[in-house]
């Protein structure tokens, strides 16, 4: 920042001088050096340098900006903490980088009505935070939720562990501020009132992947703390029972709060990773089932779900003792990603779905794909909806093993669409899973999209070549394997 | 419906209410709907969509359609996998056959709109109806995870999918749900289910209006404590009389889970509820629910001579004290009947108005200003079609309205759907 | 880099042309280190420049992603590259946070090598930096001088004369703020101990620890030696102080000044040769003495002499700790709260034991302080180098500060000076200890009241001024 000041201002191009004037020039940034670090997001394989990143300071700042790229046809996009896992925030096309990370302020919180208003920089664990004194959280809680924005969040319509019994990011959004492409402001609920009459906006833009709008002002829904909670470990020696005993449980009429499974490859990374459990190494999988809600009412559920791990053969199944506990296993689950780093140099994350009910089919797929390309795949997942997470682990420093790794992530998301299942149940398509989307859509669907899109975005200079296939390219992934990989070759 | 048509009523229920012509098709199948709607979109024909019927009195100031397009033989069950719980459905569909088909698996479509013998899966999921249940369980924008629609070009597209969770491409379910049949004709719907509750009861808690400001300190205290409730519904006294035989205000606590939750929540209820209220449990909430969700007049049941007119009311949760203390204002000082339930825990109150037409208007206008004044809004949801005339049954409309009007021109430039049936003359 | 590349580099001189790196002099970032790293962002809300200027490159992930990028040679070593790299502030918090233990301030230090190599300070900033890192720390006579002058500073009444002519308004701002915080300087335990071989053990002696005096600590903490020493032999330690002990490195390792930090590290090494445990009352320097293996991995004969090294040295909190130490008796009646110096908790995972310390002094009413392992901008000598980051982390620590406490207790002398300013700035109460000391009194108190009647209490040496 010091040095910002005294680099050489030489030949500054006239757009970055017109942006420097709207956010002040300790707010942007232009040179390669600094650039480089925004290449790319939580998806490594992509990588483009922006034109710029700046760094508004409050809604009028982001529509001027806007207003400035849209009169200009500069290409734009809106980035948070740039944990996304597909890479919507890769700026293909030398995109002017909207960082909203310095509007993180929690606005207000109006317990009586269960609400509150937060800036899109405000990071989802800080809603938490700040409200649990009175009992009060915020339900989506996404893995990176320590440094996810919620704006990020709206974006992708994030998920999380929780998501089971509680919803997604988008059944919690509750009222929206936009600034939309042509920088135009627009405001939907912004107390927070249900059923605003009209088409659902609020629906169609959370999990817009930025390609609608930009967020500026998010209205959440806020719950009570459940009275209870109970969390239970279970390890089974063999996959199948794991996943029938997922079945059996949502089929006893229980909705745990989370349904998570691990199997034996994720268990290694996790053990290896900086918040092992102790783990044994040789079970084939391990679920995480928590329940929550009126005290008096969770032990009957504990020992329904007891039994059931008993009737498929569990091998060991404990309740966690106490808060400390139940922290540390989440904090395994939770770091699950990144501790693969300490078992793989490069992982590819993906982001299926499938109906609970084909899991030990998909699964052993999912097993046949890892042999066919010669890569390990680490399942961490959330049983319960049927969210699969195939971590696929490779080197990107052997030749080859990217594009294999593409390959076989490609295989798996084929494999859950085939099961009748989404490709992707909170990531998001991003760029890493636009050519997939044909798997699931028909060239009609995704032109009724793109036409949702147009209404928003006609000039498609917000975040533009995400999200859908590339129209004039027939579906050849191969194509697009080769064109990633070369990015990632050195 | 078609029966009370075809004794020839239907000129009388479309003069009454709109939204119908005499000319009904009734499509069998998908591939029916699509090449009905893709002809008349050809040929410049007028399309008026109707399920169950219930919602003529819903918008809409067009008085005549070419065609009614009726959805009464697309029903039944088109899939249903208990372990996945969810349940693909054909829109014809009552809310009580799927519900009653759903309840031998233990499960149910956690929505509780008013009139499920009458109401179909489609007519709700257009309508976006809920009821006092929404608290816990949420609207159809959250329990409808994909659909199959068939485009006014004829084109039938499937938005979302058949899994739970899902977020590939836009949210597309979303545009559909709500939108008053003016994008596309639902052919099909897939939702997430829940399971029954395994034991249920109600509890009321009734007070005089000098001491609503102690149940509104009680509905506070009960939302900071960790009691879950499933409805928070506040009724006002005129209602109540119908309801509980007493005029007084009651607070509707609707409590599902295990028993001994059930019976926990109860205590803690009695031990905690305002001094001044009296409390009541309900044996036979299942009973209670069904009286209460066929209180709503609609366009099958109201051919009285009195004018009946309903309206949806949105406020921030606490904000339906204000709105009752205002209807039941109004109860005292105009010559129209007000019988309103609101849920403090959502903020989405039903309000139902009888009288003279032109008291009845009047009434309507007062609370749509007041609600608007306040930062809600109020829309009508029933009432004659002349009479809709004199108001904006949708209210006012805010600066996202452009796109509300790109979309509909994107999708049916021709307004071949349900031409003028919802916000802005959409 | 593909692996071929990778046995190339292994294999060739530092300056070979085969690699597409860019980083030119031996002993640069550790490939495998950044391998771990997966991009995902985990570290960025634990990174204190980040929380301030939201900026990537000033985040964990960025900076590895640009250590990195110059490996790949689509950076150079140049000013750019070394502003996020000097801009961190080495408190390790980004290693707690990762999920995949990347070692991200070993691969900064390494960087900071490069940088230094390629771009070596010039003018005043080298005139400084010298007179610091290689004029005094490393030399004890000069240190304990330079203490001399400043307990002559403060005896003098010079002191008051700058405080009350307003002196104070020509200098720079940040050392403005020092000066105001500078400790009261007692007799350092190198002066009082020159002559001592072993300080006895109160009573029967259960074992011998060696201790690092440190070189600041010694000079403007020596009552917190003092301390450390008092609760050493009162719980049954030997101790010795070793002659040919120096500064542990740290500051100079963080500068990018490797090579200075591996000759202090050798020296070090070999002084405590003989020593079965190390004890340490500065976080910082305990951590150095830990990592010393990492400075030598090049280096197969010192890495293990190292690494035997490293497994001796431990922080007092933790020492007393695991060996059991006597509960005083007496009361300090206090609202304490307690900061973890990013060395103590990141660094070696010390968090638990300096706070069960201070719950055993009776009357210590402990209070948790939100994000108490947040860096509070000390960072060795940052302070002094980066003043506008280090100032504005320190006020956001001090914003988490509870506003009643009466005393912030912590494990490092750096972190003390800095706090102490971030009271004296924002007009808090709030004294600053060290954990060690509280201890040392509530032993005095009870040796007063001959609560323990074998101890002695060392009424001319009491560090207690409160």
């Amino acid at each position: 920042m010091v040095l910002l000041a005294k680099k050489k201002k030489a030949q500054i191009d006239p757009d970055i001088l017109a942006l420097t004037k709207i956010v002040g020039s300790k707010s942007i940034l232009h040179h390669k050096e600094d650039l480089l670090s925004y290449d790319c997001d939580g998806f490594t394989i992509h990588k483009a340098m922006p034109k710029a990143v700046i760094f508004p300071k409050n809604t009028d700042e982001v529509a001027a900006a806007v207003k400035y790229c849209a009169n200009h046809a500069i290409p734009f996009l809106a980035r948070g903490a740039g944990t996304g896992l597909s890479g919507g925030a890769i700026p293909l096309n030398n995109e002017v980088i909207i960082s909203l990370v310095k509007m993180k302020n929690l606005l207000s919180v109006d317990y009586e009505n269960r609400k509150a208003v937060v800036q899109p920089g405000f990071v989802n664990l800080k809603l938490t935070n700040s409200i649990s004194h009175k009992g009060y959280y915020y339900a989506p809680d996404p893995s990176s939720q320590y440094v996810c924005t919620i704006g990020g969040n709206v974006a992708e319509n994030a998920g999380g562990a929780h998501c089971l019994k509680y919803g997604v990011t988008t059944n919690h959004i509750l009222g929206l501020e936009v600034v939309l492409p042509d920088g135009e402001v627009i405001e939907i609920s912004p107390n927070g009132i249900l059923d605003t009459p009209g088409y659902d906006i609020l629906g169609i833009l959370t999990g817009s992947e930025g390609t609608l709008g930009i967020v500026t002002k998010i209205t959440v829904r806020i719950l009570k703390n459940p009275e209870a909670k109970k969390t239970v470990l279970a390890y089974f020696d063999r996959v199948e029972d794991g996943s029938h005993a997922v079945s059996d449980i949502i089929s006893a009429g229980i909705i745990p709060a989370a349904l998570e499974m691990m199997d034996q490859t994720a268990i290694e990374g996790v053990e290896a990773g900086a918040f092992p459990v102790g783990h044994p190494p040789d079970i084939e999988a391990l679920l995480l089932i928590e329940v929550d809600g009126i005290a008096e009412g969770i032990a009957e559920q504990i020992e329904q779900i007891l039994s059931v791990c008993e009737n498929h053969h569990v091998r060991d199944v404990k309740v966690a003792r106490d808060e400390k506990e139940r922290d540390r296993w989440w904090a395994n689950r939770k770091t699950g990603f990144g501790a693969m780093g300490a078992i793989s140099p490069d992982y590819l994350v993906q982001d299926g779905v499938i109906p609970r009910s084909k899991l030990p089919e998909v699964l052993k797929e999912i097993r046949n794909i890892s042999k066919e390309y010669s890569l390990r795949i680490a399942n961490i997942f959330h049983a319960g909806d049927g969210n699969l997470h195939p971590l696929i682990l490779f080197d990107s420093r052997i030749e080859g093993e990217t594009e294999k790794a593409l390959l076989a992530g490609t295989a798996c998301l084929k494999a859950c669409a085939d099961a009748g299942g989404s490709i992707t149940g909170e990531h998001g398509v991003g760029i890493e899973k636009k050519e997939e989307m044909r798997f699931i859509f028909s060239d009609e669907e995704l032109e009724a999209q793109t036409a949702i899109r147009d209404v928003f975005n006609p000039h498609n200079l917000l975040n533009q070549g995400k999200l859908f296939p590339t129209p004039s390219r027939c579906m050849d992934i191969k194509k697009v394997v080769n064109e990633t990989s070369l990015t990632k070759s050195t | 419906m078609d029966e009370i048509l075809l004794e020839g009523s239907l000129t009388e229920l479309a003069d009454r209410f709109g939204n119908i012509t005499s000319n009904i098709l009734y499509p069998e199948s998908e591939k029916e709907v699509a090449m009905m709607v893709k002809e008349a979109n050809k040929v410049g024909k007028k399309l008026a969509i109707v399920s169950g019927g219930t919602k003529l009195g819903y918008g809409g100031i067009k008085p005549e359609y070419d065609f009614t397009l009726s959805l009464k033989k697309l029903t039944g069950i088109v899939e249903h996998t208990p372990g996945d719980m969810t349940v693909t459905v054909k829109p014809g569909t009552t809310m009580q056959t799927l519900q009653q088909y759903l309840k031998q698996y233990n499960q149910m479509v956690p929505l509780d709109p008013a009139y499920a013998s009458a109401s179909t899966i489609g007519g709700v999921v257009s309508a976006n109806e809920s009821g006092p249940k929404r608290l816990k369980y949420g609207a159809a924008r959250d329990h409808v995870i994909g659909m199959r629609i068939v485009y006014p070009d004829g084109k039938i597209i499937r938005t979302g999918g058949k899994v739970v969770k899902n977020v590939a491409g836009y949210d597309m379910n979303k545009l559909f749900i709500g939108a008053m049949g003016t994008l596309g004709v639902i052919t099909e719907i897939t939702l997430k289910l829940r399971p029954l509750p395994k034991y249920s009861s109600i509890v009321t808690l009734s007070v005089q209006e000098d001491a609503l400001h102690d149940l509104k300190a009680f509905i506070i205290q009960l939302q900071d404590s960790t009691i879950e409730p499933v409805s928070l519904e506040l009724v006002n006294p005129m209602l109540s009389k119908n309801l509980f035989h007493k005029e007084e205000y009651h607070l509707i606590i609707a409590l599902e889970d295990v028993k001994k939750a059930v019976l926990f929540q109860e205590a803690w209820i009695d031990e905690n509820k305002p001094t001044k209220a009296m409390m009541n449990v309900l044996k036979h909430s299942e009973d209670f629910w069904t009286t209460f969700n066929e209180l709503t007049p609609n366009s099958q049941n109201d051919f009285h001579d009195t004018t009946s007119g309903v309206m949806k009311v949105g406020t921030t949760n606490m904000g339906v004290f204000p709105l009752l203390q205002e209807c039941d204002r109004l109860n005292l000082e105009s010559n129209v009947q007000i019988l309103a339930h609101a849920g403090a825990g959502h903020g989405l109150s039903t309000i139902i108005f009888s009288g003279l037409p032109e008291n009845v208007v009047q009434s309507i206008r007062h609370i749509q200003t007041f609600s608007e004044e306040s930062g809600g809004y109020g829309i009508v949801k029933h009432l004659p079609f002349e009479l809709r005339k004199h108001l904006n049954t949708w209210g006012q409309q805010k600066d996202s309205f452009y796109l509300m009007k790109g979309i509909k021109q994107k999708i049916d430039p021709k307004n071949t759907l349900n031409e003028k049936r919802f916000i802005g003359g959409i | 880099m593909s692996l071929k590349e990778k046995e190339l580099m292994k294999n060739s001189p530092p300056c070979s042309s085969n690699s597409l790196s860019n980083y030119l002099w031996e002993d640069h970032p550790d490939e495998e280190k950044w391998a771990d790293c997966v991009h995902c962002g985990m570290c960025l809300e634990s990174c204190p420049t980040y929380l301030e200027t939201g900026q990537e490159q000033h985040s964990p992930r960025g900076r590895v992603h640009l250590i990195k990028s110059v490996a790949e040679g689509k950076l150079e070593v140049n000013e750019q590259f070394m502003d996020p790299v000097f801009q961190c502030l080495d408190c390790r918090a980004c290693t707690t946070a990762c999920p995949a233990d990347v070692d991200v301030g070993g691969l900064i230090e390494e960087a900071r090598g490069q940088v230094r190599q390629a771009m070596p300070l010039k003018g005043v900033k080298r005139a400084v930096s010298s007179f610091f890192l290689k004029g005094i720390f490393p030399h004890q006579n000069r240190l304990q001088a330079a203490g001399g002058l400043l307990k002559f500073y403060q005896k003098s009444g010079l002191q008051k004369a700058v405080r009350s002519t307003g002196l104070l308004r020509i200098m720079p701002d940040h050392l403005v703020e020092m000066e105001a915080i500078m400790p009261e300087i007692h007799q350092s335990t190198h002066q009082k101990y020159k002559n001592v071989e072993i300080i006895p053990a109160k009573g029967s002696s259960k074992a011998q620890v060696a201790m690092l005096k440190g070189c600041i600590m010694d000079v403007m903490f020596s009552d917190i030696n003092q301390s450390t020493i008092n609760v050493l032999t009162h719980n049954g330690n030997d101790v010795v102080l070793p002659k040919k002990q120096t500064c542990c490195g740290a500051l100079h390792i963080h500068a990018g000044d490797r090579e200075t930090g591996k000759k202090l590290a050798k020296q070090n090494i070999e002084a405590f040769q003989d020593a079965e445990k190390v004890v340490v009352n500065a976080a910082g320097c305990g951590c150095a003495l830990k990592e010393y293996p990492e400075l030598f991995r090049h280096d197969p004969e010192w890495k293990a002499k190292a690494e035997a090294f490293s497994k001796k040295v431990e922080d007092i909190s933790k020492y007393l700790y695991d060996t059991g130490y006597e509960k005083p008796q007496s009361a300090i009646n206090k609202r304490i709260t307690y900061h973890d110096a990013c060395h103590l908790a990141h660094g070696q995972g010390v968090r638990h034991e300096p706070r069960q310390l201070l719950k055993d002094i009776p009357g210590v009413d402990y209070v948790e302080q939100p994000n108490a392992d947040t860096c509070c901008g000390s960072a060795g000598i940052y302070n002094i180098t980066n003043p506008e980051m280090a100032s504005a982390v320190l006020e956001r620590k001090m914003e988490n500060v509870p506003k009643d406490v009466e005393m912030i207790s912590m494990g490092n002398p750096g972190c003390m000076l800095q706090m102490a300013i971030g009271v004296q700035k924002y007009g808090r109460g709030g004294r600053i200890v060290h954990t060690v000391q509280l201890l040392d009194w509530a032993y005095q108190a009870d040796a007063k009241k001959g609560v323990n009647d074998g101890v002695i209490s060392e009424k001319e040496e009491s560090t207690d001024r409160s």
